[in-house]
């Protein structure tokens, strides 16, 4: 049994609708900006809804160097960019990772699905005797997101993993790279989430109702669901004592995580177990729920997500809880990167001292009885954050950041 | 008013489908919920699928509309063409 | 702050089970193994008649194997006396390439011939995503630990079994069931286009527990000393895997000379293993099933654990099991086998 070592976040990549980069995403924060638009990447005629929240200003030549740009996927891209940003922001130069034992885990919902909407609108219009490409078929397998930036950033000795758990994979990740860090497994993880828009997903949530015709109004009485976006948040990881000793800029410390499954219901999330979730995670990161200054909720803005979530919330933290966000009335759903920007989004929270808003928001649903921060970010002392990530499935995970101050002892 | 013409056994195929019955379990005034054990995705897949079959839209808010067969003919009734 | 512990136990493997070309079951699998004759195709495979109709409406293929693969280890445990507690204390760790590739597709296909491009199927939207196969699984037998997918292509069995580990050693679960699931189907025959191998299909599963939340009587059949992937970025797999393999044995403490069986899936390097560990052991496990994914490896190691079953002699000797993609990423476990002792 060895002595767990204390992980801090010390570089942040991202790709939003709000912005790129960390400087200009921390900027669309404290702003309240709202990244929807009408979608382009696809075609959304005979769509009854057609927003969405898509990466604008992206140019992945920018980021990859070495990886012919073109082969990859936009996932892909996407995630390779980010993790380049994220390793950058963190000092980290090249020589200094090749010597490194590395866990990349990126988790993804729809990996590069777009590229096989492509492949079947292709199939569609040439006949099913019409054989795959097989260089885009190359592209498909989701592990392709990890292994492409092991390749980009020359990591032979990194592992890199995938993992798939829809719309919580971006905490999945997370954690995994908390484990492997935590252990002394890896010397640093590069960790988050990244999916692109697509149609078959967005065809999904529109036919399952739960598309707004707007904006996406978290925990707002008229919310009419969500807005399915892209994007992509990447965080290095390494222990306290490696960041102290590199000089590094600490964001905040990563103080646990809890993982559990509902084994409830293929798309409907279940109240106790969301609750437990928080439960393991705080429990993990050895924090009392009262020591909770703001919870960066999963905040879909649909009907039941909100409703139940806030239920969970309240199951947890009491009848005073925490300011409760939600970054999705900026960011929008992005997938297997959502809860990743969430954690992204909780550290600079915590390092700049600032709650970010709920946009787009009206009048509180008298269901969702929390303080959701409307439409205008408001500085904060805050300490302690707890970033929720549902997924379908009944795949839940909760991550809890907390503040970095070198004078203070705990 | 609809513009389409229902054929109400087409109706029951779907909906015992969607509900995984036999046609004939199928009552016009049993609950979806409460006797079939249907759930909110199977509600949508009816919706959907009567939706496609009569090339009509039936907006969401009727989803709660439609607790049984007979419900669902109503709704279905005044639904408009696509 | 009172953070978890961290163990360091090596995982133990305590049973297994799998849906294969040999049928349904553990017994089939190892009869399987014994004739030794290739399959694809798990036999006779319809969903509704093996799962029952109750809940199962939905289920694609996938979906279908990986419950199936997962009731026969609960059934088979109970059968033994050795049952396997389900609820929180239970992870689920499956490893996948794309999840159903055919689910998928006819998602995307239903939007484009549809009248609208909304008409979907959406009753089968859990399948369309990656973690529908796990979720399924979770729902049917109360799994309520951390339930994750793993997508690693060929080296996805290793990466999860690796991915397992971490979550007992930090004690997020007490076991964890862990596995791969990879269905045959038209589209993934078309998206392989004019592949090598054939492909094969299956789901596999091992119980992964570890020394301190051993049941009394639980059989240990073998013990995870080792697992380490290599990446090749110099154009040179053969190097990444032979890089692997010598790492994961030093790791383990393993001389080539202690190695029983290996085997490697993926792209085809046996001769490149047997340069390593002797031909031996690798040519005392057959390939079977021709590119089964992320389950490979799964199966080569379920395919030795049926051997060494029948032959005192491995008791006491390692396992080395090892996958290359076709991308140059090398993956290597290297295990004890114990021969049902504890």
């Amino acid at each position: 049994m060895n002595e767990p070592q204390r992980v801090v976040v010390t570089g942040i990549g991202v790709l939003s609708s709000i912005g790129n980069g960390v400087e200009e995403f921390t900027s669309a924060l404290r702003e309240g900006r709202c990244g929807a638009g009408p979608i382009t990447s696809f075609d959304t005629t005979g769509f009854l809804r057609t927003f969405g929240h898509e990466v604008d200003g992206f140019r992945p030549e920018q980021w990859i160097h070495r990886l012919p740009v073109e082969q990859l996927g936009r996932a892909t891209q996407f995630a390779v960019a980010a993790a380049r940003m994220a390793v950058q922001d963190a000092g980290l130069d090249e020589q200094e990772l090749a010597g490194l034992r590395a866990q990349i885990t990126v988790g993804t919902t729809d990996g590069e699905a777009a590229e096989l909407d492509k492949m079947m609108a292709e199939s569609v219009a040439k006949g099913p005797e019409h054989p795959a490409d097989q260089l885009v078929a190359g592209r498909l397998p989701s592990h392709q997101l990890a292994l492409a930036i092991a390749r980009e950033l020359r990591l032979p000795r990194a592992v890199p993993a995938v993992l798939g758990t829809a719309c919580a994979a971006g905490n999945y990740a997370i954690g995994d790279g908390f484990d492997a860090v935590r252990s002394g497994e890896a010397d640093i993880a590069v960790v988050g989430g990244a999916d692109a828009i697509c149609r078959r997903t967005f065809a999904g949530f529109s036919r399952l109702g739960l598309v707004s015709s707007d904006f996406c109004r978290p925990f707002d009485a008229d919310r009419e669901g969500l807005l399915t976006a892209e994007g992509a948040g990447v965080l290095v990881l390494e222990t306290l004592e490696s960041a102290r000793h590199r000089g590094a800029r600490i964001y905040a410390e990563l103080l646990g995580y809890g993982l559990n499954c509902d084994a409830h219901h293929p798309t409907a999330p279940d109240q106790a177990s969301v609750a437990r979730c928080m439960e393991l995670a705080l429990a993990d990161a050895g924090v009392k729920a009262n020591e909770v200054d703001l919870v960066s909720a999963h905040g879909t803005g649909t009907p039941t997500n909100d409703i139940t979530e806030t239920r969970a919330i309240r199951e947890v933290f009491g009848d005073n809880p925490p300011r409760t966000v939600a970054l999705k009335a900026m960011l929008g759903h992005s997938m297997g990167a959502a809860s990743a920007l969430g954690a992204a989004a909780s550290a600079l929270a915590l390092a700049h001292g600032f709650v970010p808003p709920t946009v787009n928001h009206r009048t509180t649903d008298p269901q969702c009885q929390i303080d959701c921060v409307p439409n205008h970010s408001v500085p904060a002392d805050l300490r302690v954050v707890v970033n929720n990530g549902l997924a379908f499935g009944g795949n839940n995970a909760s991550v809890v950041l907390g503040r970095h101050d070198e004078e203070l002892v705990r | 008013m609809s513009a389409v013409a229902i054929d109400e056994a087409k109706v029951r195929e779907i909906v015992a489908d969607c509900l995984d019955l036999e046609v004939e379990e199928l009552t016009l005034t049993d609950h979806f919920i409460d006797h079939y054990g249907a759930d909110s995705l199977n509600a949508i897949e009816v919706l959907a699928r009567l939706e496609k079959e009569f090339h009509v839209t039936i907006p969401q808010e009727e989803l709660a509309n439609m607790v049984n067969l007979s419900a669902v003919l109503e709704v279905l009734s005044r639904a408009n063409a696509r | 702050m009172s953070p978890s512990t961290i163990h360091r136990d090596a995982p133990l493997i305590t049973a297994w089970s799998a849906v294969s070309p040999f049928g349904l079951g553990r017994e089939a699998f190892a009869a399987g193994v014994g004739r030794g004759e290739p399959a694809h195709e798990v036999p006779d495979f319809d969903t509704r008649k093996v799962l029952g109709k109750a809940g199962t409406r939905t289920f694609d293929r996938a979906t279908g194997l990986a419950v199936t693969a997962v009731r026969e280890l609960l059934d088979e445990a109970e059968a033994a006396q050795s049952p396997i507690a389900t609820g929180g204390g239970t992870a689920l760790v499956l490893g996948t390439t794309l999840g159903s590739a055919h689910s998928s597709a006819g998602f995307s296909r239903a939007s484009f011939e549809g009248d609208k491009p909304y008409d979907v199927p959406a009753q089968l939207m859990p399948n369309v995503l990656m973690n529908g196969p796990a979720a399924a699984t979770a729902i049917r037998f109360d799994l309520k630990g951390p339930n994750t997918t793993l997508a690693g292509g060929a080296a996805g069995g290793l990466l999860a079994l690796g991915y397992a580990r971490r979550l007992l050693a930090a004690d997020r679960a007490e076991r964890a069931v862990v596995g791969a699931v990879e269905e045959q189907s038209t589209t993934r025959e078309w998206l392989a286009g004019l592949a090598e191998q054939p492909l094969g299909e299956g789901s596999v599963v091992l119980l992964m527990e570890t020394a301190r939340t051993l049941p009394p009587g639980r059989r240990v059949l073998a013990e995870l000393l080792a697992l380490d992937v290599r990446l090749d970025i110099d154009d040179d797999p053969a190097r990444a895997l032979a890089d692997v393999v010598r790492e994961a044995l030093d790791q383990a403490g393993a001389t080539p000379d202690e190695v029983w069986a290996a085997a490697v899936t993926g792209q085809p390097a046996r001769d490149q293993l047997a340069a390593l560990v002797g031909a031996e052991a690798v040519d005392r496990v057959p390939a079977l099933f021709g590119d089964t994914g992320s389950a490979g490896t799964v199966f080569s190691l379920t395919t030795v654990l049926s051997l060494a079953e029948h032959d005192p002699t491995a008791t006491g000797r390692v396992a080395v099991i090892a996958s290359l993609d076709h991308q140059g990423l090398a993956a290597c476990a290297v295990l004890r086998l114990t021969g049902g002792d504890r």
